[in-house]
């Protein structure tokens, strides 16, 4: 997915007015129900995750057990019985070449997977969102100096410079959150250019003038005015930054510097199944499913989100045709802001 | 001996095999299958040969190229002083003449080795090739510019060990003589039997010196052989041989060279490889890869399938994966700590990440299991096929780890079903029976490299391999087990630092030997003698199987290389 | 119009700015990757003595500093390179010569880049149709089932790794239903008929990926625009659906898709990484994979200064067409 969508689609959300409280959030999104299915559904995958060790145990397996004879040595390892081995002793089959669960693997490839993904994404939020601040309340010389850095960031390839910064950092260093954090530290340009630019439009308003006149300082107003306006931006963003980061964890893997066996993740499980799409197709189809199901359930909620975080949606319900919420994904897509901080809409300028 | 990354990388160690052994023999009428939709086996001129390979074929320059016996696509361009010899299995293990009309004459205890060219060898503009040529050839590959070979030429040749090429040197190597256009001789440091089998290696293909260009000349190499270049498109990715006109048959016994061009696609991922060989559509059903073998999920994909598995051709090639100690390191400075694991080892779980049993077999002698290499079978710590926890805690139990052991295991994040963290693991999963917890350090491949090649760094437990140069005892035990290769400031393999004055003597004494199949027992003997030290764990030697495709035909695998010969391959 | 002049000259100094800053980070970055530079490209068993005279020749027994400033000097001045038997020089901008093969950067660069940009240039009309198209339709048929079942399949090519997508369609397209040749790359100016019908796949493995992404913002900006006042008054004075469509709310997502592709393109060129390692293309991507390995510095700086410009062009061509479509944005 490309970082410029996003900058298009999350920078629009530019609700000019405060933003909404947490309550009337939750009412609003209560208002659409495939919002709802998909937040239950990456809460049900979180819990998933969370309670690896119990399912496992439950189903009495663990994600790095050998099991030689349940697999044909001869013909490559692929698993013995149909399906892949399916059964009561293991639900979703065993992994050709050693036989190990495949339940148990995706599970806890979830932690791995998920928990890269949603800790790199709060690295890139909350470094985006520092940088994108200080940039557009700093003095000329600040943002310039800040808004090259971003150009930098946002112009060096990610998937080279991981490759590098992976190589680089000692073996003892526990893989996933080195991980985690190379996602997070290579990838927060686009967030920031974004918060840049929404602050930006903010900053001219007439509350933050009237603010300023009454005499707060820079960081109160930063923290009271400008920082609830930028949720909207952001956590929509942020819904789309997941499944980003869980394919880039998984292009990692098939480059060959992703998290180290034996602890298992889905970008690994991807990498090593392609090649048994004909012999063995669940090992393939199994982790592809689930990140299909995160990436698809990530992506409505994304957009729930945002229509419910659009304080204008409501109005126009009220006042529309009368069909659902036409304008607002379209206002929180077609955006104010294009790919760079360069651009100012000449209204925002002259407000 | 080269390392595993060089064998996968440069040198075609994969090998295709022989579709007519393993195919017809089993089923059918013998001329047909496997033998490509005419049903007329025998093999004629003409045609194109694609190769799709995985590595490009980089630094197409004689001096660069490190190969086994020539390589094989340098091989269709250079011609050699000797050669491999181009047949079937094991008698493709013999070195015979090339360039030269025998394999050298030794004199003065094998200090000295004299070859005469055959008469009427010429190049591709008709020129013809003198002692010089190959004098030249040798030296320029001592250019710092021009590095990548073997190291035996610095290490063998009189005064060679600090030469630096004759771009900055212009007096030459003295150790090499040249009294008239067909003769050359050499002058050795010390006496090595072996000789013959260096003189396979490109480095002593003929250069004319007029036609030089330093580092371009790989874009362009000037050739002996029976093809010459049209095309080497960035750097080896795709190179394009036709028919060299001035190349005769008289003067070559050993290449058929049956196509009239051969085009070599490279860079491809080696699952697509197979996927296409398999689906030998259009020009795929005259294609042939010599660095892919089949995987095992491809192999599981192909047994199911009778004309398929026609297709497919077993090839060996003198290679060990094992584990290396280094003694100094604790615990593994204890015999009975090394011994424990090696009883402790599953090979069954080993050879299964490797890719099943068709793929590798369990090893438990360092020399590969040919007889070339001298191979005597032997298994200092019989535990089974997957093994004997139970032995290896009574041993732990004598060394004082009454209550189990927490180890390091080194390996590479390569994905070459080597040092990769595949075999890591099932390693990982078999020592916990023991009572043994493996912590895994996995490094990159660069890093890894560095570190347990470097006597300061080396730690204490690592997976390793080791492939052969040529098909013989010495370079496979030598740079392992000889205490005076040990390097201390540089690239080191002899891991456990062995350096026993009987070990050295009986090495030096079998370079002595120029009676090969003499040698060859010695130095299966000395690694009997060796390996009940547990110094290393030797874990299996690969085995590849090659897809071909299905117009492809007189498939030849020796095991010297343990890959299809292109040199012998027909398409018509 | 010295605005633009004004915006242009900006752009041009902030670019190279950026890709000087670019350089710095590259090198060191590779400085501190584990590796033996010398010893790679030596060879693995050269000798101690071999190997410090490879590191001697291409200098990498220097400090850092003053590799970087042979490179800047390269860049700007030009640089010599011994070939052993010659002299070659190599006029400046000079991205230096290979490690490993002692082939100049630029020309690597300029022999792979043809493949980058065959490849994404394709893929991009691809995207554009498939997103373009699904987001028309979707909005069309919005709330319906048809339009739930669209968003799932392209979210589906979202969600799965290209090496997965290539992979699969290569096996049953070219494998088992042999209806297209395994790719190969194949020059545009040797045979374009040829060119087209080995890309294909890969250019629809790459769509698939991008293609959600652009039905989402066609979708979006068309309902934005349906929504409109003006709009509402052709419905209500009886303009057709299909008119009101194609001529006012596809109109409406062309400067949004516009922008979001000119800066996609730019990206991709780095991105296809893995598209040209899977169909084995000879680009920039699995070239700069390979010289990351080999720790062949030259290389990766040139390559990646290369990606980076296309994608600083990009952005600056993706804010020029914003303004173009949209009057209300100004160039700053």
């Amino acid at each position: 997915m490309s970082e410029a969508l996003v900058t298009v689609e999350a920078a629009g959300t530019g609700s000019t007015v405060p933003a909404a409280s947490g309550a009337r959030l939750f009412w609003r999104l209560r208002a659409q129900r495939a919002a709802l299915v998909a937040a239950a559904v990456v809460a049900l995958l979180v819990l998933i995750a969370l309670a690896a060790p119990l399912l496992t145990a439950v189903e009495g397996q663990d994600p790095t057990t050998y099991h030689p004879s349940l697999i044909d040595s001869a013909r490559g390892g692929v698993p013995v019985g149909s399906f892949g081995g399916i059964g009561a002793d293991h639900w979703l089959g065993v992994e050709p070449q050693t036989g190990r669960d495949l339940f148990a693997r995706l599970v806890y490839g979830a932690r791995v997977s998920l928990g890269v993904a949603l800790a790199a994404t709060v690295i890139q939020v909350v470094v985006g969102v520092v940088v994108g601040v200080a940039a557009a309340l700093g003095s000329q010389w600040v943002d310039q100096l800040l808004s090259r850095i971003t150009d930098v960031i946002v112009a060096m390839p990610l998937m080279i410079m991981s490759l590098a910064l992976l190589a680089i950092v000692p073996a003892s260093f526990p893989r996933p959150v080195l991980v985690t954090l190379v996602i997070g530290l290579v990838a927060w340009g686009s967030i920031a250019k974004i918060v840049r630019a929404q602050t930006l439009s903010t900053k001219g308003l007439d509350y933050v003038s009237a603010a300023r006149l009454s005499g707060w300082r820079t960081w109160q107003i930063a923290r009271r005015e400008l920082l609830p306006g930028l949720a909207a931006p952001v956590i929509t963003y942020a819904a789309l930054l997941v499944p980003m980061n869980i394919s880039v964890e998984s292009a990692l893997s098939f480059l060959g510097v992703g998290v180290k066996p034996p602890t298992p993740s889905w970008g690994q499980m991807l990498t090593a199944a392609d090649v048994w799409y004909q012999a063995a197709p669940q090992y393939l189809l199994l982790p592809a499913g689930a990140l299909f199901v995160t990436v698809l359930s990530l992506t409505v909620l994304g957009d729930g989100v945002r229509t419910a975080l659009d304080p204008r949606a409501a109005s126009r319900l009220r006042v529309g045709t009368g069909r659902k919420d036409p304008a607002a994904n379209a206002r929180a897509d077609v955006g104010q802001t294009a790919g760079s901080a360069d651009v100012t809409k000449k209204k925002e300028a002259s407000a | 001996m080269r390392q595993p990354s060089v064998i996968a990388r440069r040198v075609a160690a994969a090998s295709v095999s022989l579709v007519v052994a393993a195919g017809a023999a089993a089923c059918g009428p013998k001329d047909n299958d496997a033998k490509g939709s005419g049903g007329d086996s025998t093999p004629h001129k003409g045609g194109t040969l694609t190769v799709l390979n995985s590595q490009p074929q980089t630094d197409f320059d004689p001096a660069r190229l490190y190969t086994s016996g020539g390589g094989n696509v340098p091989s269709l361009v250079f011609r050699t002083l000797t050669t491999r010899n181009r047949a079937d299995g094991a008698a493709g293990a013999k070195v015979v003449p090339d360039l030269a009309t025998d394999t050298g004459r030794p004199s003065k205890n094998a200090t000295v080795w004299t070859y005469t060219l055959k008469k009427g060898l010429t190049y591709e503009d008709g020129t013809p090739i003198t002692s010089a040529d190959i004098k030249y050839g040798i030296e320029r590959s001592f250019a710092p510019e021009l590095s990548g070979g073997a190291p035996y030429l610095r290490d063998w040749l009189t005064g060679a060990a600090d030469y630096q090429g004759p771009y900055k040197d212009k007096k030459g190597l003295s150790a090499i003589e040249t009294p008239d256009d067909r003769t050359i001789v050499f002058h050795l440091n010390k006496p090595e039997g072996e000789f013959p089998f260096l003189a396979t290696q490109t480095q002593f293909a003929p250069v004319p010196r007029s036609k030089d260009t330093g580092t371009k000349y790989e874009e362009h190499p000037v050739s002996s052989g029976p093809y010459e270049v049209v095309k080497n498109e960035n750097d080896g990715e795709h190179v394009l041989l036709k028919r060299n006109p001035h190349w005769s048959e008289a003067t070559d016994d050993q290449r058929k060279a049956y196509p009239d061009t051969i085009d070599v696609r490279s860079g491809l991922d080696s699952s697509v490889i197979d996927q296409r060989l398999s689906a030998s559509q259009g020009a795929d059903a005259a294609a042939v890869t010599t660095d892919t073998n089949l995987g095992p999920a491809e192999l599981a994909k192909v047994t199911g399938d009778k004309d398929l598995a026609a297709r497919v051709g077993t090839g060996h090639f003198g290679y060990t994966n094992y584990i290396a100690f280094n003694p100094t390191v604790k615990p593994f400075d204890n015999p009975k700590v090394r011994e424990a694991i090696a009883y402790a080892v599953d090979r069954s779980s080993v050879v299964n990440a490797a890719g099943g049993s068709a793929l590798a077999e369990p090893a438990t002698t360092f020399l590969p299991n040919q007889k070339s290499f001298g191979y005597t079978p032997y298994d200092p710590f019989p535990a089974g096929p997957s093994g004997n926890p139970a032995k290896a805690r009574e041993l732990l139990a004598q060394a004082g780890y009454k209550n189990g052991l927490t180890v390091t295991l080194t390996h590479s994040n390569a994905k070459d079903f080597a040092t990769s963290p595949e075999i890591a693991t099932a390693l990982q999963d078999a020592l916990k029976k023991a009572g043994i917890t493996v912590r895994l350090q996995g490094l990159e491949d660069n890093d890894y490299r560095d570190t347990v090649h470097s006597v300061k760094t080396e730690p204490g437990f690592f997976l390793a391999g080791w492939g052969a140069d040529w098909p013989s005892g010495g370079p496979f035990l030598a740079p392992i087990f000889d205490g005076r290769q040990i390097v201390k400031d540089g690239a080191n393999f002899n891991a456990s630092r062995l350096d026993d004055k009987s070990v050295n003597n009986e090495i030096d004494a079998i370079n002595k030997l120029t009676d090969l199949d003499a040698a060859a027992k010695r130095w299966g003997a000395l690694d009997k003698k060796i390996g009940g030290r547990a110094l290393v764990v030797p874990l299996f030697h690969p085995v590849y199987k090659r897809l071909v495709g299905k117009d492809v035909r007189n498939v030849v695998i020796s095991d010297w290389t343990g890959v299809l010969d292109i040199s012998q391959v027909a398409v018509k | 119009m010295s605005g633009f002049g004004g915006f242009l000259l900006r752009r041009a100094v902030g670019t190279v700015i950026t890709l000087l800053a670019v350089s710095v980070i590259v090198y060191v970055v590779f400085y501190a990757t584990p590796g033996n530079v010398a010893q790679i490209t030596c060879g693995p068993r050269c000798s101690p003595e071999q190997v410090h005279q490879v590191a001697e020749r291409l200098r990498l027994d220097d400090p850092l500093s003053v590799r970087y400033w042979h490179f800047l000097q390269g860049l700007f001045v030009g640089q010599d390179f011994s070939t052993g038997t010659s002299v070659e020089h190599c006029a400046a901008p000079c991205l230096g010569e290979s490690y490993q093969t002692g082939r100049q950067v630029l020309d690597i660069i300029l022999g792979k880049l043809p493949v980058s940009l065959s490849l994404v240039v394709g893929a991009m009309v691809l995207w554009l149709l498939l997103g373009v198209g699904t987001g028309v339709l979707s909005a069309w048929r919005r709330g319906r089932i048809s339009e739930r079942a669209l968003t799932a399949v392209t979210l589906a090519g979202t969600a799965t790794p290209v090496f997965v997508i290539g992979l699969v369609l290569m096996i049953v397209v070219c494998g088992e239903l042999q209806l297209l040749p395994f790719p190969q790359y194949v020059n545009f100016t040797d045979d374009p008929e040829q060119w087209a019908w080995n890309l294909l796949l890969p250019w629809l493995s790459l769509a698939l990926i991008e293609a959600a992404t652009f039905a989402r913002l066609t979708r979006s900006a068309m309902l934005e625009t349906l929504a409109e006042d003006h709009v509402r008054t052709f419905r209500a004075y009886g303009v057709g659906e299909r008119a009101i469509v194609v001529r006012h709310a596809l109109r409406g997502a062309f400067a949004p898709v516009i922008a979001l592709n000119a800066n996609n393109v730019g990206s991709a060129i780095g991105g296809a990484v893995l598209a040209e390692t899977l169909f084995g293309l000879p680009g920039i991507g699995q070239e700069l994979v390979h010289a990351v390995a080999v720790v062949d510095l030259p290389v990766v700086v040139g390559m990646v200064l290369v990606i980076s410009f296309f994608v600083v062009l990009a952005n600056a061509v993706a804010d020029v067409l914003y303004a173009v479509a949209d009057r209300r944005v100004v160039l700053a």
